[in-house]
């Protein structure tokens, strides 16, 4: 092994930020090498910043730690800078902890959670030392692995992953680790390896898959090569989401993070069912932490980290059945310890005042809400279950409460969308203003301050919306020109983004196996880092295209057909084809469908015995006669 | 009361800058469940002051916080729960009572001593041959950066003590509020010395030793002796 150590040091004295490559943090584990025979490096396809705020990535590194025969390390996509510096110096990726490259790792694992880190996936393949494609790689080379929100379309990236992990990766991760330590020890080729861990259930292994296309493009058949494999791949759920495994401490950053606080996970899944949430259906069914459990949690952490903010997660976190208990007792037991308790995602139709008011107590930032629409017409297409009543009477509240800050999340180019639903946000935010000049001058905080953000919609695989066209760049821009020009309304700012990432985004999104040869042209013209507006090169991306011969139309802008082939449909997410087409269909009627709570929607889900509490217990068949 | 520690910035976090220093120590008290005492105010934070900043780069061997608490505190305690707390590559080294009347850090701050360790042989091997000569000079010439802009300024007043041996120059240089001598401030002087082109790269590690006041008879001393 060569020693990189004194080169990386003096690449360290001239980098920015050199803190994202060294490690050391407060309960960073560091596991001596020879200690455990199966080493993994648990890759974030994006800086340090973001990756250190991502809870998963805490969860899944202290699981593999935790076992006495696997070591976890972490790696992060350098920046241009310190990459600059690699590639002159020839020294590979190397992970925090002990600064090996990427390539002395038996496992190399990649959390995917969106479409635009993918091109730094293929960038630190290549500077850890691992062939790009997973057809390239030889028996000294580490098993390339993947996970995460993004792993329920794997195709774009199925030629550079050799094995994927759909659904809850808690348990899953650690089967696929003692496999390939077993067949590491039993010394089984590279094939025999990736064969095994293919009869894991919820891993994908796209090398014994094959898919074939239609002249006009669309997919014509997709299945496994051989009858040892399964034609349908079903994700992996957790059960028991309170017993689950949760760390009692995780590294905690010196430097700035983007989320640097305790990230309780209070409740996973969401009941509302909004037609356009990939999380929403992906994640079902809802489930809850106990009240017990998430104050020990709590306790735990804030001893083991020293944070003084604790922020509660979940899709849907007013939805959690006993939050106001939830937050008085953590205040109760937080307020000497000066540690505060914030909310995000709040739903404008799920918090009490109550709870509004204790959060003020400690902190008093800015208020969140996401009507997503700006008429109930389009609220009703994209089934989000809130009146404009809901969102007005939220914010009096907090404008009473002493808020003057509230931020309005809106998104362009929604199924059906018109002029009149453009107009609509406008109207809201109007509405909002007058709300706060409604509250007595002495009674309301100064300095009214609200935003309006539009981001253009992406329609996601495993949603109701799965068949639609995305709206082309030149009428999201039409578009938000109408909405710059409607929104210059005094007190309220307009935060909007180019279409371009977006676009790109619902090419991947919906990508099949071709789009992986877009990316990879891509990232040979140099893109990379694109979720960074500095980095990000739309013209090569379009070049990138046209010298694959592939048309991105053809994958953003397409409606797709009721009988179409999906490249994700051989994967089993829980929620149903049919399902989803019934959703379509009644969202091109405006037609709601009502929160799981009132009753089971056959979604799918209920197919698994035990794991959602609101679908039918026994055999009686759930209500809706459409179900599966 | 107040309690005095001494602690290490070591090699694994020396590019970590002062304020995030500062609040990796915040969080290592909040950590040890300490009774320290808290500010008033709408952002409430934990009473601990640092006798000097230390730059983004450097060691530091000795450095030193003061920490207000709440309620009576062991010194042997405070340490042994600090120790506890804090990341492996943030040692305690000692703690001591000082009473709240005792003056702050900053106000005793005179001077600090460095271990500069340069990378290059050669390089070393030139910059220590011109130590006695340049230290012979009435005035030695640098440049110091400040607000209004580039300042040339005599340094010699500035360095209480120079030596080099094998690939290290230690130096004990001013460090007051007003009057400061930078390692890379005394650096360039030395290039100029020994006929380095300024262009030239001159790598070396900063490790600051000590941090110095002056005790009774008007020698320094360590900050945490006095
Ligand atoms: S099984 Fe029924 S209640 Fe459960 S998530 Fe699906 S639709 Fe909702």
């Amino acid at each position: 092994m060569t020693d990189y150590n004194e080169l990386i040091e003096e690449m360290l004295e001239k980098v920015q930020k050199a803190p994202r490559y060294t490690g050391g943090e407060m309960n960073a584990q560091v596991k001596p090498w020879a200690e455990a025979p199966l080493h993994f490096a648990f890759c974030f396809p994006d800086t340090y910043e973001i990756g250190m705020s991502h809870l998963g990535m805490k969860i899944l590194t202290g699981i593999i730690n935790e076992q006495n025969w696997s070591l976890c390390e972490r790696c992060f996509m350098p920046w241009v800078d310190m990459m600059a510096l690699m590639k002159e110096k020839q020294v590979p990726l190397f992970t925090l902890e002990s600064r090996r490259p990427l390539r002395e790792f038996d496992v190399v694992g990649f959390t995917l959670m969106y479409e635009m880190s993918y091109s730094n996936v293929l960038a630190m393949l290549e500077m850890g030392g691992i062939p790009l494609l997973s057809a390239d790689r030889g028996e000294e080379d580490p098993i390339v692995v993947a996970g995460g929100g993004c792993a329920s379309n794997p195709e774009p990236m199925a030629a550079f992953i050799d094995a994927f992990m759909i659904g809850a990766g808690e348990d899953l991760i650690v089967e696929l680790n003692r496999a390939i330590l077993d067949a590491k020890n039993e010394g089984l080729p590279r094939m025999e390896c990736l064969k095994k861990l293919a009869q894991i259930p919820g891993v994908y292994v796209p090398a014994f898959y094959r898919a074939e296309y239609n002249p006009d493009g669309t997919l014509k058949s997709f299945g496994p090569v051989s009858p040892e494999f399964p034609a349908r791949i079903e994700k992996r759920y957790v059960y028991d989401f309170d017993h689950t495994y949760f760390p009692t401490k995780f590294p905690v950053p010196y430097t700035d993070v983007v989320f640097d606080r305790i990230t309780l996970e209070i409740m996973r899944g969401c009941t509302r069912g909004c037609r356009f949430c990939q999380a929403g259906m992906l994640y079902r069914p809802v489930r809850e932490r106990s009240l017990e459990t998430l104050v020990r949690q709590a306790e735990a952490l804030v001893a083991s980290t020293g944070y003084e903010e604790i922020s509660l997660s979940s899709l849907s976190s007013g939805d959690y059945s006993c939050l106001p208990e939830l937050i008085r007792e953590l205040m109760r037991r937080m307020k000497d310890r000066r540690v505060s308790i914030s909310l995000p995602s709040l739903r404008i139709d799920s918090v009490l005042k109550e709870s509004l008011e204790e959060t003020q107590q400690v902190k008093k930032s800015s208020l969140t809400f996401a009507p997503e629409a700006g008429t109930q017409r389009l609220r009703d297409v994209i089934n989000k279950g809130v009146t404009e009543e809901d969102l007005i009477e939220k914010v009096r509240d907090a404008f009473e409460g002493g808020w003057s800050s509230v931020k309005l999340y809106f998104m362009d180019g929604l199924p059906t969308e018109t002029e009149a639903d453009l107009d609509g946000i406008a109207d809201l935010a109007r509405k909002v203003v007058a709300e706060y000049f409604r509250v007595p001058k002495e009674q309301r905080a100064k300095g009214l301050r609200v935003t309006v953000s539009a981001s253009t919609f992406v329609p996601k695989p495993f949603t109701p919306f799965q068949w639609a066209a995305q709206d082309t760049i030149p009428v999201i821009n039409e578009k938000q020109e109408h909405l710059r020009e409607k929104l210059k309304i005094k007190g309220v700012n307009f935060n909007w983004h180019a279409p371009n990432l977006s676009f790109l985004e619902a090419c991947f999104s919906r990508g099949d196996r071709r789009m992986g040869l877009v990316l990879k042209r891509a990232y040979e013209r140099g893109c990379m880092l694109d979720g960074w507006n500095d980095q990000f090169k739309f013209d090569e991306w379009m070049q990138a295209f046209a010298d694959c011969g592939i048309d991105p139309a053809f994958y953003a802008n397409r409606e797709r057909g009721k009988d179409e082939l999906l490249p994700w449909d051989f994967l089993d997410c829980g929620v149903t084809k049919e399902f989803l087409w019934r959703e379509k269909e009644k969202s091109d009627r405006a037609e709601v469908t009502k929160d799981c709570r009132q009753g089971c929607n056959g979604c799918g889900i209920q197919r698994y015995k035990g794991l959602c509490s609101y679908a039918p217990r026994k055999e009686e068949r759930h209500a809706d006669p459409g179900g599966i | 009361m107040r309690i005095q520690a001494v602690f290490e910035k070591n090699e694994r976090v020396r590019h970590i800058g002062h304020l995030d220093i500062q609040r990796a120590v915040q969080r290592g008290l909040r950590r040890s469940g300490l009774p320290v005492a808290y500010s008033n105010g709408f952002n409430p934070h934990i009473l601990v002051s640092f006798a000097s900043a230390l730059s983004t780069g450097a060691c530091g061997r000795r450095e030193i916080m003061d920490v207000t608490m709440a309620e009576e505190v062991e010194p042997a305690l405070f340490l042994e729960k600090m120790n506890g707390a804090m990341p492996p590559e943030m040692r305690l080294l000692e703690a001591r009572r000082v009473e709240d009347r005792h003056p702050a850090l900053t106000a005793l701050l005179k001077a600090a001593s460095y271990d500069l360790t340069l990378r290059d042989p050669g390089q070393a091997e030139k910059l220590i041959a011109a130590v006695d000569a340049m230290m012979g000079q009435d005035r030695i010439l640098a440049v110091r950066k400040s607000k209004s802009g580039l300042k040339e300024c005599d340094i010699k007043p500035l360095i209480y003590a120079l030596r080099g041996k094998g690939s290290h120059l230690y130096a004990t240089l001013a460090l007051t509020e007003r009057e400061t001598c930078k390692p890379g401030m005394l650096l360039d002087a030395m290039k100029n010395a020994a006929g380095i082109p300024p262009e030239e790269e001159v790598r070396m590690l900063v490790i600051r030793t000590a941090l110095l006041g002056e005790d009774g008879e008007g020698r320094l001393a360590p900050l945490e002796s006095l």
